[in-house]
């Protein structure tokens, strides 16, 4: 019933828009960096004259805007560069295709700190993060290999994974519930090296936008964000080529025109060489071991017409791990992703997608006895539509959206030595389709709406055999499902809902609700992300995860847009939530779904944010207070208990310090509760040996995280040619020893005892990384 | 696949900083009862523990529960009654197991009764017991392992117990064959010393090692196998801990198990 009602009120709204019988016409346009052609994502447009309006670029650089006759004054702005200012008579619909300069070849002075100004206070949107790419590239992080991952975690609401670990939670929400997309490919493993650095090479990422809450309908699949991550498209004036050397890895990146304003490519590439110092070892199963990830970035876009534009990007990494003669390990990600922007009309712009991905990793024990080889795979097929299409006051998005799943969870193959039988796990194949409409609404100088749903399909299709089981595991039935045939499906529909209202241009409020449904579920018991950690979709066992989030905030900007300060307080409810039972296997079983338990959570907290956007002297503070529960009736004895990223506190401080020119000093630091934990509350012996017994579910905490990390930068002479750059870095410059892992041991002092022994990963670790660009 | 995380793990030692003793937080649970009985398939006085938990923070001393009763049945209808020994709170009866044969074990402590039943599985021959190379970073390090071949058309539980001389080595070792049926089975067995001393988990020529192997069924092999998952690894890494899922009534922790029971031992070269 809430449905229909909501159905109702949404085409209300939308039908509800005035008629003018006045003439209107379009200005539509793309906007553009003048040195190096890539499209601007986010420049603000503002039209004043007979009446004002103002928009934003979309992800394709591309706006437009519809106004009454008459003659305007047009301003184009965006962060770091100059403003465009332009009169013009809107008598027919206007193409206005610009070019800004960006502050690099310009005078300091001139250069407009205006765009998106206010922007924060007026959208509708709540809950959204941009990273600045070029604070990216100045705030410190572990042995200087610049992280956009670990950067989101300084962000509030955002909680990091653990010391140098790369997984995140947001607001409340488990690590596979954050929905990661490269040019809207999915990547399922984020994290490079077991975590410690992250799948995104920093050198060719353009522009990256966190949803921590209000995600728009045109995103679904996962619970608690999106972390929209777009590649850049590549110089389309003339070649460059830049590069880095760090102490645990090198970067390339080369980018330059196919045909001149017209098309671009750019190709980058990292690589870690931590293994070639152990091939310099003299010891054989030394320098027989292997220790590296790589990873190659590449887009291309071409210009076809006024109309047409085509862009092709892919990614490719891999890790590898390996004791000669022992095991090795690796894993990676690929994606590919072919897009088409077509423009209708001046308002209507679309955008068409073909997405291929897949994560996949291979293990081999090279133990003569214990020899095999296990792979596993998932696998997915993307199709989206996605249209906009730009009215007086409204911005429409509507589109479609089709995914094919394959998991293969484990092949393991061995020969007839082995003690390990060859095993091949059943596939499992699923579709997941989508369909949305969002509309962003001005209603007027003070209200602003952006409301939508999403109406979410999955089917677990065959072949297969799809098995029941009772509480305790035994299976009940079994069904063989034939090739093509739907097993399970499930429709569950998504209202998107939020609402700004501005006091006036430096005040707002603003209200949100979403809901989120998932059906692709991480198995793992682990707590930071391993390369084995096994994808199920959902099935008559698993449900789809629900969550349902309302959020209210109060923005303000003081100082003309210098300093921005925001506050939010959300709650979200979780439904079908996984966790597992008592001696779960995991892995390489195909009765795996016998071993969960479905439960419920909750999240609840306040977020206070406090940013200097310009100036000598920028930053920011975050400050996060918040409470994250999970029940389920086999844990506990039924009752809430904390998640283990339930942190009571978390602050963030970033602090940027454009000395001169040519040098700059960036800190931050961290402080945040420890994570909850179990704690054995009594002990007793078991076949000889020291067991513990316990009584209430993560009511203990790890020691508090803190942290201090500096890094200095200190750019080259400017030359024509090329131009050169030191980055002098020092991680937990307190050589603060944080938790990574407690155990219990025999207490030294006093044998008889127990003793609680705390393991630390890092201590004070220095880096330096040299960058060229000519 | 467990032998690799011990490989990852290893891995991540490399980059491990430091270690420190530090003070947590907890409750000290009130005591609870504790059974731990085992009715084995060698003609032996067969034991059923009885004892108490202790607080967290309490030195290791673990009071004993007498004056139980306690009693095993089994499923030809013989009754063998346990009478407390000369060592308080265990309970003894010398009888011999028989595999195939479903024991009962019903124990009445403080006003409470207690009961479990265990299904004693068929043999599985240990072969042998050997020691095993590897080489990790250039360093040989000897492994214990025991050989032994997994019968096709069953599904087996193993537990083992490894002595260096004779010290208790304080993993629990556990296995079944769900990858591994049919197999001829070379199992290695990782030394871990009481000590918190990190250089004394090696193997040196002239060390004497035994091992003890049981053919458990399928509760206890849970019951060891969710004990190995938390065993070395507080919290934070891996599983939650919890109690292990004991086999026993009435909230009891521990097990009571009927398992085959066979000894080797072997030296060092």
């Amino acid at each position: 019933m809430l449905i229909k009602h909501y159905l109702a009120l949404f085409f209300l709204l939308f039908l509800s828009t005035p008629i003018f019988a006045q003439k209107k016409f379009t200005i539509s346009g793309t906007i553009r960096d003048a040195g190096t052609g890539e499209t601007l994502i986010g420049a603000t447009i503002r039209i004043s004259g007979a009446s004002t309006a103002a928009t934003l670029t979309n992800n394709y650089g591309y706006f437009a805007l519809t106004q009454p006759e008459g003659t305007y004054t047009v301003a184009v702005s965006y962060t770091g560069y100059a403003s465009i200012v332009k009169t013009i008579s809107l008598i027919k619909d206007t193409k206005l295709n610009e070019e800004l300069k960006s502050a690099n070849d310009l005078d300091e002075v001139t250069v407009s700190a205006n765009n998106r100004k206010n922007e924060n206070v007026k959208s509708a949107q709540m809950g959204l993060e941009r990273i600045d790419m070029k604070s990216l590239n100045s705030i410190p992080v572990l042995l200087g290999e610049k992280d956009i991952l670990k950067t989101i975690q300084l962000l509030p609401g955002v909680k990091s994974g653990g010391e140098g670990n790369t997984g995140f939670y947001v607001r409340g929400g488990a690590a596979d519930q954050n929905l990661i997309i490269l040019d809207e490919a999915v990547v399922y493993n984020s994290s490079h090296l077991l975590g410690f650095f992250s799948t995104f090479n920093a050198d060719a990422i353009k522009d990256v936008s966190l949803y921590k809450g209000g995600m728009p309908a045109q995103y679904g699949g996962r619970l608690s964000s999106v972390l929209d991550v777009k590649m850049d498209d590549g110089n389309n004036k003339e070649f460059k080529f830049q590069g880095g050397i760090g102490l645990i890895a090198s970067r390339v990146k080369a980018e330059g025109p196919i045909v001149k304003d017209r098309g671009s490519f750019m190709v980058s590439f990292r690589r870690t060489y931590i293994d070639l110092f152990l091939r310099s070892s003299p010891d054989s199963t030394v320098n027989g071991s292997t220790l590296n990830f790589y990873d190659i970035n590449a887009k291309a876009n071409y210009k076809i017409n006024d109309k047409n534009t085509i862009y092709i990007s892919g990614y490719f990494g891999k890790d590898n791990i390996g004791v000669k003669d022992l095991f090795e390990n690796n894993w990676g990600n690929v994606t590919t992703t072919i897009r088409l922007n077509h423009i209708f009309s001046d308002r209507l712009f679309s955008n068409t997608s073909l997405i291929y991905n897949n994560y996949n990793y291979t293990v081999r024990l090279l133990n003569d006895a214990t020899n095999f080889k296990a792979t596993s795979l998932v696998r997915d097929f993307n199709f989206k539509e996605d249209f906009q299409y730009f009215s007086n006051k409204h911005t429409l998005r509507f589109g479609i959206n089709a995914t094919q799943h394959r998991i293969s969870p484990i092949d393991i193959d061995s020969d007839e030595a082995s003690q390990v039988n060859s095993l091949t796990q059943e596939r499992r194949y699923g579709i997941e389709s989508a369909a949305y409409i969002s509309d962003e609404w001005a209603v007027n100088e003070h209200l602003n709406f952006l409301y939508g749903v999403r109406l979410a399909a999955f089917s677990l299709m065959g072949p297969g055999n799809f098995s029941t089981y009772d509480a305790d595991g035994n299976t009940l039935s079994t069904e063989n499902v034939a090739k093509g045939k739907f097993h399970k499906n499930y429709f569950n529909l998504e209202p998107r809902f939020s609402v700004s209202y501005l006091f006036n241009e430096e005040n707002s409020i603003k209200a949100s609700y979403n809901r989120n449904t998932q059906n692709v579920h991480i198995l793992t018991n682990a707590t930071s992300s391993s390369p084995t950690d096994q994808y199920v979709l959902s099935s008559t066992n698993i449900k789809p995860e629900i969550a349902d989030q309302v959020a209210l905030g109060y923005f303000k900007n003081i100082q003309d847009n210098n300093y921005e300060l925001s506050g939010e307080i959300y709650y979200k409810w979780l439904q079908n939530q996984i966790d597992y039972k008592n001696a779960a296997e995991l892995l390489a079983n195909s009765n795996v779904e016998s071993e969960l338990l479905y439960g419920v959570g909750r999240a609840y907290g306040m977020e206070l944010f406090f940013k200097k956007k310009f100036g000598k002297l920028n930053g920011w503070v975050g400050y996060t207070l918040s409470r994250t529960e999970r029940k389920f009736t086999e844990l506990n004895d039924g009752k809430y208990f904390p998640a283990r990223q339930d942190r009571t506190h978390d602050i963030s401080l970033v602090g940027i310090y454009n000395m001169t020119k040519r040098w700059t000093f960036s800190s931050s630091f961290i402080y945040s509760t420890g994570n909850a934990v179990t704690y054995p509350a009594g002990k007793y012996t078991i076949g000889g040996q020291a067991a513990y017994y316990y009584t209430q579910r993560n009511a203990g905490r790890m020691p508090y995280n803190m942290r201090w990390d500096v890094s200095a930068t200190l750019e080259g002479k400017v030359r024509k040619k090329y131009q050169s750059s030191w980055n002098f870095g020092i991680y937990n410059l307190l050589a603060r020893k944080n938790p990574y892992a407690i155990e219990f041991i025999t207490d030294p002092d006093h044998p008889g005892k127990t003793a609680a022994q705390q393991t630390s990963l890092f201590g004070l670790i220095p880096s330096i990384t040299w960058n060229f660009k000519f | 696949m467990k032998k690799l995380i011990i490989y990852l793990s290893l891995f991540t030692f490399c980059f491990t900083g430091c270690k420190k003793i530090i003070q947590i937080e907890t409750e000290n649970a009130d005591p609870q009862l504790v059974i731990e009985g085992v009715v084995n398939d060698s003609l032996i006085d067969q034991q059923i523990k009885i004892s108490k938990t202790i607080g967290y923070t309490e030195a290791n001393i673990f009071p004993k529960v007498s004056g139980a009763s306690v009693t095993v049945t089994d499923n030809k209808g013989n009754t063998y009654v346990f009478k407390e020994g000369t060592t308080p709170g265990t309970y003894i009866n010398k009888m011999k197991g028989v595999p195939g044969v479903t024991y009962n074990l019903t124990v009445t402590a403080e006003g409470q009764t207690y009961t479990a039943s265990s299904k004693m599985p068929n043999v599985v021959k240990m072969d042998s017991i050997g020691v095993i190379k590897n080489f990790f970073f250039g360093r040989e390090r000897k492994t214990a392992a025991v050989f032994l071949k997994d019968p096709v058309n069953e599904t087996n539980f193993y537990h083992f117990n490894l002595y260096v001389n004779d010290i208790l080595s304080e993993r629990f070792y556990v296995n079944n064959d769900r990858l591994t049926n049919g197999n001829d089975l070379r199992i290695q067995l990782f030394f871990k010393p009481p000590t918190n001393d990190h250089d004394s988990d090696e193997l040196n020529s002239n060390d004497k090692i035994k091992v003890e192997m049981e053919c458990i069924d399928s509760n206890i092999f849970d019951y060891w196998y969710a004990l190995s998952q938390q065993s070395n690894r507080g919290p934070n890494q891996g599983t939650t801990p919890a109690n292990p899922a004991s086999n026993i009534s009435n909230q009891a922790l521990g097990y009571f198990s009927a398992n085959t029971y066979q000894v080797l031992s072997a030296t060092v070269k």
